[in-house]
């Protein structure tokens, strides 16, 4: 095959584009899916545990929100409610660990996390998660200005959480000078959920409350992760393209000669086309093999990186895949195909001119 | 067979060719000598179809060329074209460029031709990877495999020694004995020898 020969023999040109083409794929992949795996893992986080979530009123982020605890007696005398706990959730250095996730949840809640070693935590103690207790081999821990006894460690698959620490809700109100970042309602049947919402809603007028599914859908911070990881992905995936896109009309203008010699022997537009058609297909559906690959490994490699605590995760969805595919392919071949059809249409002599000159 | 009527050509403005008319008889052995620069490129290839004249016509079997159906295997079939630059394709060994020149049914026809031009040797070889002299012979070969019934030459000899451009002389020659039609531009004045026509440019314009 004549277009296998043609990539053969030029291995600079044929890696840098195949270079550009597996690049510009990776940061699409890590970008698109690194945010993805960031919203899909909070998202869990509190969609597993209840059903309805109340927030303070007019704040969009739970790390600035307090509600009242005493809240709670209030709502689990309303009908059809089964439980409800509260939780407070901040961030602060954590010994020698400049930033991490500080849960503050009440006893009920407790058992959601799984104990690996020790005891859950009493006043003035602390559980770590798995990840983040690789980092102590100390009986206690600062955080903030106080000295934490470490009663136990627990892992939980959410990396938020394996790679943060648990807390008395008490202990964290202190700590984050609070009554409740918010409390989680569970309903007895998810008939029920709605008309519980419009109940609580009721008890106070501080309060803002919500299914917590669609706190989760109308959650700022998921918008701007998800804006921003659009609008750079957008960019990443624009310039990888237009770089493939001019590397392939480069390519194909510092072959004018070749291609002119191939008109002047009788070959047909066709012919020309049809091997350019190719050898863009098979570099660029390599690259594009070749960076799956890599943003694959890259991926899996995430949670386990020291430096990122667990925190970031990606997800890789087969739209996403199927998406990039399609423009990396459709781009390649618009960048290789039409200078190749304009030139094509030179009389052959002038093409070996302009492509000797 | 080949009939040119009127034909000038301009690069951009300025024109390099005036008005030129003039006939080859099928089995002619036409020479086109001229200095560098009157022209001879420009005409040679207007005449085998790979330039397109700013003005006039060209006939080849009474047939005006614009009108030619296919022209992409008239080409093939029925031209052999020997460029001033060899123009081999670096990445096909010498065979390889042989082989895209040849139609399907004259393939049979390439280790004979290398034989004969005394490069069968080299066919797996790389056009970088030869002498000038040589390079010259494979886009000879290439330009006789298909047995074309009209071959052009710009400069064949431009790169060999006086005992290698006789050899490529006498092939042409035998072509013509074999009723084929040749026509060569060069400075060479030795073709004069086997030429059957001559065509002198300057400046354009037939002297
Ligand atoms: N592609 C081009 N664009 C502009 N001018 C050109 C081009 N090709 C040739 N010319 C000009 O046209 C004139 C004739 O050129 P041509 O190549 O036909 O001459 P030639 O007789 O073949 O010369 P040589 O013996 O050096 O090969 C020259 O003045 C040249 O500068
Ligand atoms: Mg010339």
């Amino acid at each position: 095959m004549i277009s296998l020969k043609a990539l053969g023999k030029n291995p600079f040109k044929t890696l840098l584009i195949f270079s550009s083409i597996t690049i510009a794929v990776m940061a699409i992949f890590l970008i698109s899916s690194v945010s993805q795996g960031v919203i899909g893992m909070y998202s869990k986080m509190i969609k597993t545990d209840g059903d309805i979530i109340i927030t303070q009123k007019g704040i969009s982020d739970t790390f600035f929100s307090n509600v009242d605890i005493a809240l709670m007696q209030k709502i689990d005398a309303l009908q059809d409610v089964a439980s409800s706990y509260a939780m407070i959730v901040g961030a602060s250095p954590i010994g020698h660990i400049p930033i991490a996730g500080i849960y503050g949840t009440t006893q009920n809640h407790m058992s959601h996390y799984k104990l690996i070693k020790g005891k859950y935590p009493k006043e003035g103690e602390v559980i770590l998660g798995a990840n983040l207790a690789k980092q102590f081999a100390t009986v206690s821990v600062n955080i903030g200005s106080k000295s934490f006894g470490i009663s136990g460690v627990f892992s939980s698959e959410i990396g938020f959480e394996d790679g943060g620490a648990v807390m008395n809700i008490e202990d964290a109100g202190k700590l984050f000078n609070r009554s409740a970042s918010f409390i989680l309602v569970t309903s007895d049947s998810p008939n029920s959920t709605d008309d519980i919402v419009k109940k609580i809603a009721l008890l106070d007028d501080e309060i803002e409350v919500k299914t917590t599914q669609n706190f989760v859908k109308e959650y700022n911070q998921f918008k701007i992760i998800e804006n921003s990881s659009l609008v750079v992905s957008t960019l990443a995936f624009a310039m990888g393209l237009m770089g493939i896109a001019s590397v392939m009309s480069m390519i194909v203008n510092s072959r004018k000669e070749e291609f002119g010699i191939m008109r002047a022997l009788g070959k047909s537009r066709l012919f020309i086309i049809k091997n350019l058609f190719f050898e863009t297909l098979i570099m660029s559906v390599s690259a594009y093999l070749f960076a799956f690959l890599l943003s694959l490994g890259i991926l899996a490699m995430l949670p386990h990186i020291e430096m990122l605590h667990g925190y970031v995760n990606g997800t890789l969805s087969l739209s996403t895949a199927l998406y990039v595919f399609a423009s990396t392919l459709f781009m390649a071949l618009f960048g290789s195909l039409i200078p190749a059809w304009i030139a094509s249409k030179t009389d052959p002599i002038l093409l070996i001119n302009q492509g000797s000159a | 067979m080949i009939k040119a009527a009127n034909i000038s050509h301009f690069y951009g403005a300025e024109q390099v060719l005036f008005d030129l008319s003039f006939e080859i008889k099928s089995g002619e052995f036409l020479f086109l000598s001229g200095e560098s620069g009157s022209g001879k490129s420009t005409l040679l290839s207007i005449l085998s179809t790979l330039l397109k004249p700013s003005n006039g016509e060209l006939l080849i079997d009474g047939e005006s060329v614009e009108k030619i159906k296919n022209i992409d295997y008239f080409r093939q079939s029925k031209i052999g074209f020997v460029f001033q630059f060899h123009y081999l394709i670096n990445y096909l060994n010498i065979y390889e460029n042989i082989a895209l020149a040849a139609l399907e049914d004259k393939k049979q026809n390439i280790e004979k031709i290398l034989e004969e031009l005394g490069i069968l040797e080299l066919s797996s070889r790389y056009p970088n990877e030869i002498s000038g002299g040589q390079r010259q012979r494979v886009a000879l070969a290439r330009a006789l495999v298909n047995e074309p019934k009209i071959i052009f030459a710009d400069e064949p000899t431009g790169s060999l020694d006086s005992k290698n451009s006789q050899i490529v002389y006498s092939l042409l020659a035998e072509a013509v004995k074999r009723g084929t039609t040749v026509v060569v531009a060069s400075h060479d004045m030795q073709i004069e020898n086997y030429a059957t026509q001559i065509i002198r440019l300057k400046d354009g314009q037939i002297l």
